[in-house]
């Protein structure tokens, strides 16, 4: 190896050499972190909301002529029986939020009335006997709701459910160690009996604040007399798109005094995914995207400079080659400088990453780096730089050995 | 040593050809000291670069310490260069970025010689030069002779067989021509087989043999006044 007389060429030429090994060091920091953010994004959005989502649409109806509490009653039960008329409807119900819809209702649940003293927040969702096969929730413990159970409430009424399903993450925190069913939970001053746990339902928030919490979820027996009311259908097998085409027009059909969207009134379950972590996902390209160009400007910068070396030292090429060198001793020349010039950059980079990752979680509560993303960062800068220098490296291995004898 | 039978080099364009070398004849037994003259175009760098491996040529045979090149790959040309031959240039053609010890140890760690030999030969060709204080200098750092001596010292660490100089004084003062020259010759009393191109008759009269070339071809002057008339009056217009 001609590591030292390398070192000793490169003592001539700081300028170049501290230029790209910087660049390398910079790049390697906020790659890795921008590796380390992606994966994170990546994984919040791919997180399971415990629903059959491939199934289902919700579909946003908002009264045209504000209806009174009864009203709505009865224009509930007639939508609902619309809809599960609707050719390719498999169940369908009301609620007022679904998970990942970014909005609905967030209580503290504990073991006594004293709200101070919750246990766990959780997300509220109002629901009947058909929310738990329209959703496809796998119930693992207790019963379901039965339509005798089924309330009625307001928007400003005290809610005070007899009964609760729950998830077991949520019966997890409130009886570690046992079972929930039967036991009994305060969401408000009067105790509820918890009747089952369901395996999984997401919040409908995704947000970073929630995290904690984002299993923690209550199913309450009750049909909101508000507006507006969604309604979450599920369509069977392969008609998830052309029941979504039907149920405006179905609903339309029994009553115009409404208002649906044209635009997102009716949406599948992809899209209120897709429409939840948009920033995430948005996040994620940003970061791809700044990660690619930051190595290409890098390969770039190396390119440059290598080729601006070869062209620089073509003589000594030359003088070498006459001395004895093969090609292959001139390409693992300029392989070797690179690579030494890359190492020296990941050094300097991995402690920038490592620092990066300090202010990012001491700024914006990030989680600390994984040592594996700054390996992945180094591997994957230290082969960028071969790679980048193996063109210039190749042209300046076919420099001949007469280059010696020829005057500049 | 050294044996060109009807040897020719030919640069071909798209719409000519010129003969650099043309029936080339030229036999240098081991342990001479031959100085190649001519005037300028004549042909004697292209023979110094044939002679060196650094460059192929069109026809003809070549022997170089009794094997013949023409057929030998890339890498076994470089490998006979590293081992058998010895380069001093005009230019000197030392690295600007390595130091004195460090451009003597360039030939040497091509042929993967290990450390403790590669210091000691090169502290040995550095003592032969004169220039053993200097091994830490940079080659910025010495005058033009010293650095011919670091570039004759580069040329003798390998051990070579055969030692190829080019116009080795062209860039120095008489006072320090005459140094390199008389190094020259002392290497030349311990045995070297030196073949040096050079434009200066003076120079060329202190070897042991002279072969002209004029017009790509190695000539007589002895027998040939024409040529000899020739070659003069283009030594003086070199001279003056």
């Amino acid at each position: 190896m001609q590591i030292r007389p390398i070192l000793a060429t490169l003592k001539h030429h700081k300028a170049g050499t501290l230029l790209i090994a910087l660049q390398i060091a910079l790049t390697l920091a906020i790659v890795c972190n921008a590796l380390f953010i992606i994966h994170q994004r990546l994984a919040h959005l791919s997180q399971p909301t415990g629903l059959d989502e491939s199934h289902l649409l919700v579909i946003q109806n908002q009264w045209a002529n504000k209806p009174t509490k009864g009203d709505i009653s009865s224009l509930l039960a007639d939508d609902l029986a619309t809809l599960r008329k609707v050719p390719g409807v498999a169940n369908a119900y009301a609620t007022d939020g679904y998970p990942l819809s970014s909005g609905g209702i967030t209580y503290g649940i504990g073991h006594s009335p004293d709200k101070l003293n919750f246990v766990s927040n959780t997300a509220i969702y109002f629901a009947d006997e058909n929310a738990l096969p329209t959703l496809g929730l796998k119930l693992v413990a207790g019963r379901n709701f039965r339509s005798d159970e089924i309330g009625e409430i307001g928007g400003r009424d005290k809610i005070a459910p007899q009964v609760l399903i729950i998830t077991s993450e949520l019966a997890r925190r409130l009886f570690p160690g046992e079972s929930a069913v039967g036991k009994m939970a305060y969401v408000s001053d009067k105790p509820s009996i918890i009747i089952g746990v369901v395996e999984r339902m997401q919040t409908p928030y995704v947000d970073s604040a929630m995290a904690q919490w984002s299993d923690c979820s209550t199913l309450m027996p009750f049909h909101q007399l508000v507006t507006p009311t969604n309604y979450v259908v599920r369509a069977q097998p392969g008609q998830l798109d052309d029941v979504a085409k039907r149920v405006r027009a179905a609903l339309y059909a029994a009553n115009r005094l409404r208002v649906i969207s044209p635009e997102d009134g009716v949406k599948t379950f992809a899209q209120v995914r897709a429409q939840a972590y948009k920033s995430d996902r948005g996040m994620a390209i940003l970061m791809a995207s700044i990660s690619v160009i930051l190595l290409a400007i890098t390969a770039a910068g190396i390119v440059g400079l290598t080729s601006f070396w070869v062209g620089q030292r073509r003589k000594q090429i030359g003088v070498r080659r006459a001395l004895g060198a093969t090609r292959h001793d001139i390409l693992s020349y300029f392989l070797t400088e690179n690579l030494l010039i890359g190492v020296g950059g990941v050094l300097l980079g991995g402690v920038l990453a490592l620092g990066l990752n300090l202010w990012l979680m001491k700024q914006f509560e990030m989680a600390r780096l994984a040592p594996g993303y700054v390996l992945a960062g180094v591997v994957t800068l230290l082969l960028l730089g071969q790679c980048a220098v193996l063109a210039p490296a190749l042209r300046a291995s076919n420099v001949p050995p007469v280059e010696a004898t020829r005057s500049v | 040593m050294l044996k060109m039978t009807h040897l020719s080099k030919v640069y071909r364009t798209e719409v000519v050809e010129t003969y650099a070398l043309r029936d080339f004849n030229i036999d240098v037994k081991e342990g001479e000291f031959v100085a190649v003259t001519g005037p300028s175009g004549s042909g004697k760098t292209t023979f110094l670069t044939i002679a060196g491996l650094l460059e192929t040529f069109t026809g003809g045979e070549y022997h170089l310490d009794g094997m013949e090149v023409s057929q030998l790959n890339d890498n076994a040309r470089s490998k006979i260069r590293n081992e058998k031959i010895g380069f001093i240039f005009q230019a000197f053609n030392l690295i600007p970025d390595l130091n004195v010890f460090d451009n003597v140890e360039v030939p040497l760690r091509y042929r993967g010689m290990k450390t403790p030999e590669r210091k000691e030969r090169i502290m040995n060709a550095l003592e032969r030069v004169g220039l053993a204080s200097r091994a830490k200098h940079y080659p910025a750092e010495l005058s033009g002779g010293q650095q011919q001596r670091v570039a004759i010292a580069r040329a003798l660490a390998g051990s070579p067989r055969l030692l190829l100089a080019d116009e080795p004084t062209g860039n120095l003062d008489t006072q320090m021509a005459r140094g390199v020259l008389e190094l020259l010759e002392e290497i030349h009393r311990e045995g070297a087989t030196i073949v040096m191109v050079t434009h200066d008759p003076e120079l060329a009269a202190r070897a042991q043999r002279n072969v002209h070339i004029i017009d790509g071809q190695v000539v007589d002057l002895a027998e040939d006044p024409r040529f000899h008339t020739a070659y003069t009056a283009a030594a003086g217009q070199v001279r003056g």
